[in-house]
């Protein structure tokens, strides 16, 4: 292609996913909203004007990138979005139905052009369907490309049957009955009409659009005349005359019109193209369209990685920062107390000391910032579900409204990315197992329809999600029974409820007999909780028997910056997060009592197994024989104590992703570089524990293992 | 085109070792190494390069060579392969070296305390051989992943 020698075409081929990306998810959007107005032979025209823009964009995109087949099929839906709009089809469920899987079809034929595989099968026989659809409402489907088409149409258009030319002429004359709003044009083309210059031609284009104005509503307003024939005949007509969008003979033919039929017949609808049909509105909404998406987002594309980029060297400033802090205090107190300090070399101290707060104010902003940049609303994720949930409900024999608040509830990039995966598990799990099926629920003296709920908001450094569903609650008793059969728990346990909703995050525990167990929920739920810890995220399900379910989960709001207790081990210094951490105590190395050879101690009355951190890590280091140093963590509801050699106090640290070249280790999540420029590696409290526990707690078979 | 390529060339023990020099970025100083537990053995640490992790690796445990003391002439090679960075400590970095490539020859199938696998070839200049390491193998370490080799590929094509 040459076209090539001139753009990066990888370039363009990112910004048209990117923009088709957020286009398909605005047509879903659109589609769901215009569905609620079918059968109600209303519609609103906003919303089939915006979902022909996007599908007109799309058009326009996939055309410069030569992806010819999402071309074609934009064109299409665009066509029968076009007879919507100038109500020239019913909105039947059929048709939105054929919608929605044109949008389904545009969606993988982009995938696929953007990926350069092979094409999805299917597409021919939908643009069939789509054909054979509008064709019913659309005779003449061709002519509404309209001048924009007229070059290549031509030959399209060449057969103008007598019917369609009565058809028009009979629509000419009623318009031509209409002499009074014609006056003041006639005097306009008059002037025309005697101008020479060029100067004059500017007239004519206003002289022009003047009249296409006034006469627009009047064609609307003639329910007895078949305006959408005359108006095909008026495109195919216009559309033969390339000349005819040129002042000088548009004005010259129009002119005489009243006296002589011939020529007006070959000339008029120059005249009324613009008028009757929607030739001024086809091409015009698509520039002012741009225009207001560039009035209220003012925003620009940036790779996420240059993001982290910068990110990481603000982390840098961070750590500088702090150093630069130590320094200076340092620096005052060594003055002051070797007695020795001059004023000069004071004066310096107290200047470097300011200025170093400074630099830590602007520093805090700075990263703040960065920090919001990072920031993009949770709508992206939650975008998704009605088009899901609807399609979920229809399949499913369900009625099912989804209500959304705190769409624009903003967080981290990442865990915005992170977090759809187990969102759409939950939803769906809403649907298929919380909201009973119609019947039911009737007979549960409940609506028909059931309702999901999805929230997001903020709440002091965490944003919170839940998704609530009305429907049936978890069957504790079906649970138990289940929990049983598969051996997690025994006839003789006794659980309270809550400990027995907790089963559903049994790793294992769905994926049983999921395929029977219709009524039960937690579809993979083990995953879902796991994602959400991995993002240091709170998870947690309530359920009240009848009356619904409701999952809440907690996230931080980004993940680049913690809080962090830093404890010594075996001469390292390690980063304990501090959303973690309980407590910390030192106590007597004779507190510490062993149960079946695994140690622990008695806090307030709970026995707390511990963890040493150096035997876990296989680090070498001598016990302390008199006293132990220990950090209570909370884990799901448990405390674990992990014996550390000293506390080194808490800060402020910046996660690095350990190189994938070392690969995962358990019980590490990263490492941070402290203000001096040394390492100190983050345990990752989950993964150590699971680690430990997982492996019948820290026994000596666990070093000697290796 | 050029029928010859640069290598730095670096020591382990008594024998002679050559990366190529596109794939380095740095040679620096030992400096302390953070140990990273339950990592692999031959993963000595991490380093913070001006900012950044680098994890290190020591050649010698790599090659299932006995670990040596740090002297003043032990260095740290850092190399760059596709996105990765990864250090390795070696006993001393010799020099740059241009090899003729008509004077490299495969990997003889005895090598003495290396794994052939990591070896790219044999270079020959005047009566030295120096080990050509392939980085992308050394560096996938216990898990088998496919690398972007082929930056390596390219290089040995040049």
């Amino acid at each position: 292609m040459p076209a090539d020698e001139f753009f990066d075409r990888s370039e363009f081929v990112q910004y048209f996913r990117d923009e088709t990306d957020e286009l398909l998810n605005s047509i879903d959007a659109d589609l769901l909203r215009l569905e609620q107005f079918v059968d109600t032979g209303t519609i609103d025209a906003e919303i089939v004007n915006s979902l022909f823009r996007a599908l007109h964009t799309i058009k326009g995109s996939a055309g410069m990138l030569e992806f010819a087949a999402v071309q074609q099929v934009a064109h299409k839906l665009e066509n029968v979005y076009d007879l919507l709009r100038k109500d020239r089809m019913p909105l039947t469920e059929s048709g939105v139905n054929l919608l929605f899987e044109g949008r389904d079809v545009l969606t993988a034929l982009i995938r696929a052009a953007v990926s350069e595989a092979e094409a999805p099968g299917g597409v021919d026989e939908y643009v069939e369907r789509l054909d054979a659809f509008a064709g019913v409402y659309d005779s003449t489907a061709q002519a509404i490309e309209g001048p924009r088409g007229a070059d290549d149409q031509e030959e399209d258009l060449t057969p103008v049957d007598e019917e369609q030319l009565s058809a028009f002429e009979a629509e000419v004359a009623r318009l031509l009955a209409q002499a009074e709003a014609r006056r003041e044009f006639a005097a306009a083309t008059q002037d025309v009409h005697s101008a020479e210059d060029a100067q004059s031609a500017r007239d004519v284009q206003s002289a022009r659009e003047a009249p296409a104005a006034q006469e627009a509503p009047a064609a609307q307003e003639a329910p007895a005349v078949d305006v959408s024939s005359a108006q095909a005949a008026v495109d195919a007509l216009f559309a033969e005359r390339p000349a005819a969008g040129q002042p000088a003979p548009f004005a010259a033919a129009f002119a005489p019109a009243p006296a002589q039929p011939e020529p007006q017949r070959a000339a008029a609808p120059a005249a009324l193209a613009p008028a009757a049909n929607g030739s001024a509105s086809s091409s015009a909404p698509a520039p002012d369209a741009k225009r207001v998406v560039a009035a209220k987002n003012q925003t620009i594309r940036v790779d996420i990685e240059r993001l982290d980029m910068l990110l990481n060297l603000v982390g840098e400033l961070v750590i500088n920062r702090t150093r630069i802090s130590d320094i200076a205090s340092t620096l005052g107190r060594e003055l002051g107390t070797n007695g020795r300090a001059n004023d000069a070399l004071s004066t310096l101290a107290k200047d470097l000391s300011e200025s170093s707060a400074l630099l830590a104010r602007t520093t805090n902003e700075i990263q703040e910032s960065i920090m919001k940049v990072r920031m993009v609303p949770i709508g992206q994720v939650f975008d998704r579900f009605p088009r899901m949930v609807r399609d979920l409900a229809k399949a499913r024999g369900k009625d099912i409204h989804l209500e959304i608040a705190g769409a624009e509830t903003d967080l981290d990039k990442t865990i915005v990315d992170e977090v759809g995966e187990p969102l759409m598990h939950l939803v769906r799990n809403c649907v298929d197992h919380g909201i009973e099926p119609p019947d039911v629920r009737e007979s549960r003296g409940k609506p028909r329809h059931g309702t999901i709920k999805l929230n997001a908001y903020h709440e002091g450094n965490q944003v919170i999600i839940e998704i609530a569903d009305d429907g049936g609650g978890i069957d504790l008793q079906r649970v138990r029974e289940k929990a049983i059969r598969i051996g997690v728990i025994s006839e003789s346990d006794r659980l309270s409820d809550r400990e027995i909703v907790e089963l559903i995050f049994t790793p294992g525990f769905s994926t049983a007999d999921q395929v029977t167990d219709v009524s039960g929920r937690g579809v993979g739920m083990d995953v879902v909780k796991k994602n959400i810890l991995r993002l240091k995220g709170v998870f947690d399900v309530d359920s009240v028997p009848g009356e619904g379910t409701k999952f809440t989960m907690k996230l931080p709001l980004t993940l680049a910056i913690i809080q962090a207790l830093l404890v010594n081990v075996a001469q390292e210094l390690y980063s304990i997060p501090l959303d973690s951490v309980i407590e910390s105590q030192r106590i007597d190395a004779s507190e510490v009592r062993t149960v079946h050879g695994s140690e622990v101690i008695t806090l307030r009355g709970q026995v707390v197994p511990l963890i040493r951190v150096a035997e876990f890590f296989r680090l070498d280091t001598p016990r302390d024989p008199d006293k132990v140093m220990i950090v209570i963590v909370g884990l799901q509801g448990r405390q674990v104590g992990l014996v550390v050699d000293s506390f080194q106090g808490e800060q402020e640290i910046v996660i690095k992703p350990l190189s994938d070249v070392i690969g995962r280790i358990d019980g590490i999540s990263g490492a941070t570089i402290l203000g001096n420029g040394s390492i100190s590696l983050i345990i990752d409290v989950h993964s150590l524990v699971a680690t430990a526990y997982g492996s019948g707690r820290v026994t000596r078979a666990e070093f000697s293992g290796v | 085109m050029s029928d010859t390529i640069q290598v730095v060339s670096f020591k382990l023990g008594s024998e002679e070792y050559g990366v190529d020099i596109a794939q380095v970025q740095e040679i620096n100083r030992m400096v302390a190494v953070t140990h990273v537990p339950r990592a692999p053995q031959f993963m000595e640490g991490v380093i913070n390069l001006r900012g950044q992790l680098i994890p290190i690796i020591d050649l010698r445990a790599r090659f299932g060579m006995p670990r040596a003391e740090h002297t003043k002439n032990t260095r740290i090679v850092v190399t760059e392969i596709g996105t990765k960075r990864v250090g390795m400590v070696v006993d001393s970095v010799s020099e740059v070296l241009r090899l003729d490539v008509a004077q490299i020859e495969p990997a003889p199938e005895m090598i003495t305390g290396v794994d052939t696998e990591y070896i790219r070839g044999v270079g020959k200049i005047e009566d030295r051989l120096i080990i050509l390491l392939d980085l992308a193998k050394i560096i996938t370490g216990s898990e088998k992943r496919e690398l972007d080799s082929a930056d390596v590929e390219a290089v040995a094509a040049a």
